[in-house]
């Protein structure tokens, strides 16, 4: 009896592991996050809501598929996309060199670009010639440093070991524009108390050495026609005016962040 | 604390998640630790060697790393062996199932060693004066093993228990909802991280001191009649 029982529930706990084949080719399956606002959050019922949301929305009525958005915890996603629990991820995740060996990625569906900010009244321009012989703080690292050191060598690189740092000697006047990531800029600092008398000084910067290639959607090794088809859908929303509709809901500028290298 | 009422919903169900998922668990860690006490206690050497290495591994690894390898591995190794003998297509591991078996299994290891412990120390003599008597084997463990066993247990078992509860915390790596996941979640949505984990804090509190008190009066039941020294 006892072994019965217990044959019985070792059967039951086999049965659920291995639940039925999913009919995984029709329905389109992308794993999201809820956890990144303004990208991807959760509303007290439990509706995922977002940029990445609404982009992932977008693609499946472009790409005429049925979807169905899987939540996943950000540390297991890729994970998951390898075993299969979804078949692409849409969740602001950054193409990188290091992932590339793992998955694969669509062409980058928003890159925020960097952008200089400086005082509203200020008299110089966001070029190199116009910040010769300026200070110009950014955070120490990879990304901004590199940028900063390779198009203005003529100003004075003043490295921080954070962008708070940098915002807060930017207001204190020690530096005479900062370099960052201009959603970062717009969120904590230009539309917060301390940087009212300040301003984007010039355009987007968006160096592919430096930032790499933005935002992709992953998906696994080999997928090329979802990829394809995902890039192809990517340009499509861009042209046909879903994507900025999508964008204005959230951001005050475009996040897109210019053409992809090649066009 | 407007914002907590305005998401309790999500806190209630991944509440609900997490007591599920530990029950779960503390069923096949029951099963699993009964059968490993009754191996490694039995004559027979292979089920003694199965046992030891069972507790070995288990014990030895940290449960992430084999709730990770379970759910994702897992999923690989049997969709690999599938599409290699052509016998199944796509199979997928349910994050519920994986969740609960693997936790199961990892705290089975554990209570293998309290249930071995709590029947080592009963004396032998008392074993040996029931078979005197005449009394069967099943009869022997009803009346002599199991209700001294319990209470030698019951300790171990609180101990046990507590740490699981608060392991199924892990699971939320492999996207279940339970209340650390749906707590962080609303907490990122909301910009309010420290107040919904300072919720949870007090829920998991809740939930601890409520199994504190059912296991203390269980222990009293099981010790009726002993004086303690």
């Amino acid at each position: 009896m006892f072994r019965r029982t217990i044959l019985s529930s070792v059967a039951a706990i086999a049965l659920s592991a291995v639940a039925l084949p999913l009919a995984a080719q029709d329905t389109l399956r992308i794993g999201v996050e809820g956890a990144y606002p303004p990208f991807s959050s959760k509303e007290s019922d439990g509706t995922l809501v977002g940029f990445d949301i609404d982009i992932a929305k977008a693609l499946c009525a472009e790409m005429q598929r049925e979807c169905e958005l899987v939540e996943q915890e950000w540390d297991g996603m890729i994970p998951a996309l390898k075993a299969r629990k979804f078949d692409a991820i849409v969740a602001s995740m950054s193409i990188t060199e290091e992932r590339k060996r793992q998955i694969d990625f669509s062409d980058k569906y928003y890159k925020t670009p960097a952008r200089l900010v400086a005082s509203k009244d200020a008299d110089f321009e966001g070029t190199p010639e116009g910040l010769a012989g300026k200070r110009i703080g950014v955070q120490r690292g990879a990304t901004h440093q590199c940028y900063a050191e390779k198009l203005f060598p003529d100003a004075e690189i003043v490295l921080y070991g954070s962008q708070d740092e940098v915002f807060r000697d930017l207001a204190l006047g020690r530096v005479d524009a900062q370099l960052s990531d201009s959603l970062i800029a717009q969120e904590s600092f230009l539309s917060a108390e301390a940087g009212a008398d300040y301003a984007f000084l010039g355009g987007d910067h968006t160096d592919v050495e430096c930032y790499g290639e933005g935002v992709g959607i992953a998906v696994r090794k080999g997928e090329d026609a979802l990829r394809e088809d995902l890039s192809k859908a990517i340009a499509a929303i861009r042209e046909n005016g879903t994507y900025a509709e999508i964008n204005d809901t959230y951001f005050p500028f475009d996040i897109y962040g210019g053409r992809p290298e090649g066009e | 604390m407007n914002l907590l009422l305005e998401y309790q919903s999500q806190l209630i169900d991944g509440t609900i998640m997490t007591i599920k998922l530990a029950l779960t668990s503390l069923v096949i860690a029951l099963i699993f630790g009964l059968l490993g006490a009754w191996a490694k206690l039995s004559a027979n050497r292979l089920a003694q060697r199965l046992a030891g290495a069972y507790t070995t591994i288990v014990r030895g690894v940290p449960d992430l790393v084999l709730i990770l390898l379970v759910f994702f591995g897992g999923q690989v190794t049997l969709n690999n062996i599938g599409a290699i003998t052509g016998l199944w297509g796509y199979v997928e591991v349910s994050q519920f199932a994986a969740g609960a078996g693997t936790i199961g299994v990892i705290f089975g290891a554990y209570f293998t060693e309290t249930f071995r412990g709590a029947i080592m120390a009963i004396p032998r003599g008392q074993i040996e004066a029931g078979i005197s008597c005449g009394m069967r084997k099943s009869l022997i463990f009803r009346h002599i093993i199991w209700p001294q066993m319990v209470r030698f247990a019951l300790p171990g078992f609180t101990n046990n228990w507590l740490v699981q509860l608060k392991t199924t915390a892990l699971v939320s790596v492999i996207g279940l909802q339970d209340l650390v996941y749906n707590a962080f979640t609303a907490g990122r949505s909301t910009g309010q991280l420290f107040t919904f984990m300072a919720a949870a804090f007090v829920i998991y509190l809740l939930l601890t001191g409520v199994s504190d008190l059912l296991l203390r009066s269980v222990e009293r039941h099981y010790n009726r009649g002993v004086v303690r020294a």
